[in-house]
């Protein structure tokens, strides 16, 4: 089977580019597909020779998640968690582009708001966490304010390299041609900016899910996978945490696979 | 000194007043006055080639008239009130994410009648068929083609052209140059044309302006002047080029 040359047909080109990204998701798809049955073959052999209480097998694993399926909790959890995600996401991104955008065009703001981005940046999840939660209170909101809290210095610094590499030759070439704000954004500005909304938002659901658990477990919300992990794991149930574990994981994949990499590719679809 | 004959004049489709124009110390570098008094009234409908050597401030002038540089000392006026300008710069600047038909749209507003002029303006251009392309799988003479469709589509009053036939090879330059001649003879515009090939300058100038500075370091000005009096059949005819050359350069 050589999906390689799939994509071939859509165009010699995309071949010539020899990029394994420019179009042939059958490809990528196949090879993950082989490399993710190889990791459950490898975990299989490794449960069955340990032979541990807390080392349960793939099958065991699978079987809990059917079970947690089965009785309709673990959609109440994944939604409750997913919720969380993108409600937190995209205000961050909102906030945050906002913001890199503000530092990338004016160079005073830059200056004297850099040292205020690296401070958030290097803050860690826990201590944002904790402190919303002490001066915000036990509610939804609080969750989601502390997890966009945390993304936001990351999407704002994709965004300010974004905006620092905009071309001052178009801009003239708009203004010129009298292209109007919007017009000028549409066409000139927002382009240019994809690729560093498109990196930022791929990078910043990946951040955003994993810190949406640990709100979870410590905020005491009665609802979310990082709750159902957490109780898990003070009876030391790591059949259950698995279970949440993987089948987040294969919601955040699809989302990664059906929504942001199709809107990567889009955006990128006039590159040669 | 001639320019001072034509620079003031009421009939001027374009008058330049630039007393002076200075670049900021940046980077290591010191401040320098680039421009100090450059007064020209541009005729109407004419083609007016300004040339020099690099760094003279030619470019830096074209963009004080487009209103991209707007630092500066002195005044531009326009004959008209609302005069449509186009830019056809070094680099062709089109907009990669956008296709040939649209990059050559865009300066016109949605429901413009001008629209209905692009099929005919990409066929004179010789980019039928190229419509639905994106301009990086584009050669760069194709490129040039659509920034110069891009030029001619507002049917501007004023067209500015900032070398726009440089690192082209010279069939593919001779070509763009009889087809912008052939669209400004077609639109009438008035036409600033900035070259340091002065070749290029006398085939297509109605008129040239020449511009150095007289002092290595110092300020450019205008150091000639001169009307072109050459045919369009002539301007096809080396040795009569060779001969306006030398009048024209030669001279001052």
């Amino acid at each position: 089977m050589s999906l390689v040359r799939k994509s071939s047909a859509t165009g010699s080109w995309q071949v010539r580019s020899g990029s394994l990204a420019a179009g042939s998701w059958l490809d990528r798809l196949a090879w993950t597909a082989l490399s993710l049955t190889v990791l459950i073959v490898l975990w299989a052999i490794a449960a069955a020779i340990a032979q541990n209480r807390h080392g349960p097998g793939p099958l065991a694993v699978f079987q809990v998640m059917a079970g947690e399926a089965a009785s309709g909790a673990l959609w109440v959890h994944l939604s409750a968690t997913l919720a969380r995600v993108l409600a937190s996401f995209v205000i961050a991104m909102l906030i945050g582009s906002a913001i890199g955008l503000a530092l990338g065009r004016n160079k005073l703001a830059d200056k004297f708001f850099d040292a205020w981005l690296v401070l958030f940046l290097n803050l860690p999840a826990l201590v944002i966490i904790a402190l919303s939660y002490v001066w915000l209170g036990p509610w939804e909101t609080t969750a989601i304010t502390a997890v966009a809290i945390n993304k936001i210095p990351n999407a704002a610094v994709q965004m300010r390299e974004g905006a620092r590499n905009l071309s001052r030759d178009l801009d003239e070439m708009a203004l010129v041609y009298r292209f109007g704000w919007w017009k000028t954004l549409r066409y000139v500005t927002l382009p240019q900016l994809g690729p560093f909304f498109a990196a930022a938002a791929r990078s910043g659901l990946a951040l955003v899910w994993k810190i949406v658990l640990v709100v979870e477990a410590l905020g005491g919300h009665s609802k979310g996978v990082g709750h159902q992990i957490f109780t898990a794991f003070q009876s030391f149930d790591v059949a259950v945490i698995l279970a949440y574990a993987l089948a987040f994981i294969a919601v955040i994949q699809f989302v990664e696979f059906g929504a942001l990499q199709p809107m990567q590719a889009r955006l990128n679809r006039w590159k040669r | 000194m001639p320019r001072a004959i034509n620079s003031r004049d009421d009939a001027a489709a374009l008058q330049v007043d630039v007393q002076s124009k200075t670049f900021a110390a940046v980077a290591g570098r010191v401040a320098h006055t680039v421009l100090r008094n450059v007064s020209l009234a541009v005729a109407p409908k004419s083609f007016v080639v300004i040339t020099g050597p690099s760094g003279c401030g030619k470019s830096t002038l074209l963009n004080i008239v487009a209103g991209l540089d707007r630092d500066y000392e002195g005044q531009i006026r326009f004959s008209a009130a609302d005069p449509r300008v186009s830019f056809i710069f070094q680099t062709p600047r089109l907009l990669p994410w956008c296709t040939v038909e649209q990059n050559i749209a865009l300066p016109l507003a949605d429901g413009d009648p001008r629209r209905a002029n692009i099929p005919e303006l990409l066929a004179r251009v010789g980019l039928s068929g190229a419509e639905t392309a994106y301009p990086e799988r584009l050669s760069l003479g194709m490129q040039r083609r659509v920034a110069i469709a891009r030029g001619f589509v507002l049917e501007p009053d004023i067209l500015l052209m900032d070398e726009p036939f440089v690192s082209l090879d010279d069939p593919t330059a001779h070509a763009l140059r009889t087809l912008v001649v052939e669209l400004w003879q077609r639109h009438r515009a008035t036409v600033l044309f900035v070259t340091h090939d002065r070749t290029e300058s006398v085939r297509l100038a109605t008129r040239i302006v020449r511009m150095a500075a007289l002092t290595d370091g110092l300020a450019s000005n205008i150091v000639s002047d001169t009307a072109v009096a050459l045919t369009e059949a002539q301007r096809a005819d080396p040795v009569a080029v060779r001969a306006e050359l030398a009048r024209v350069f030669d001279a001052a």
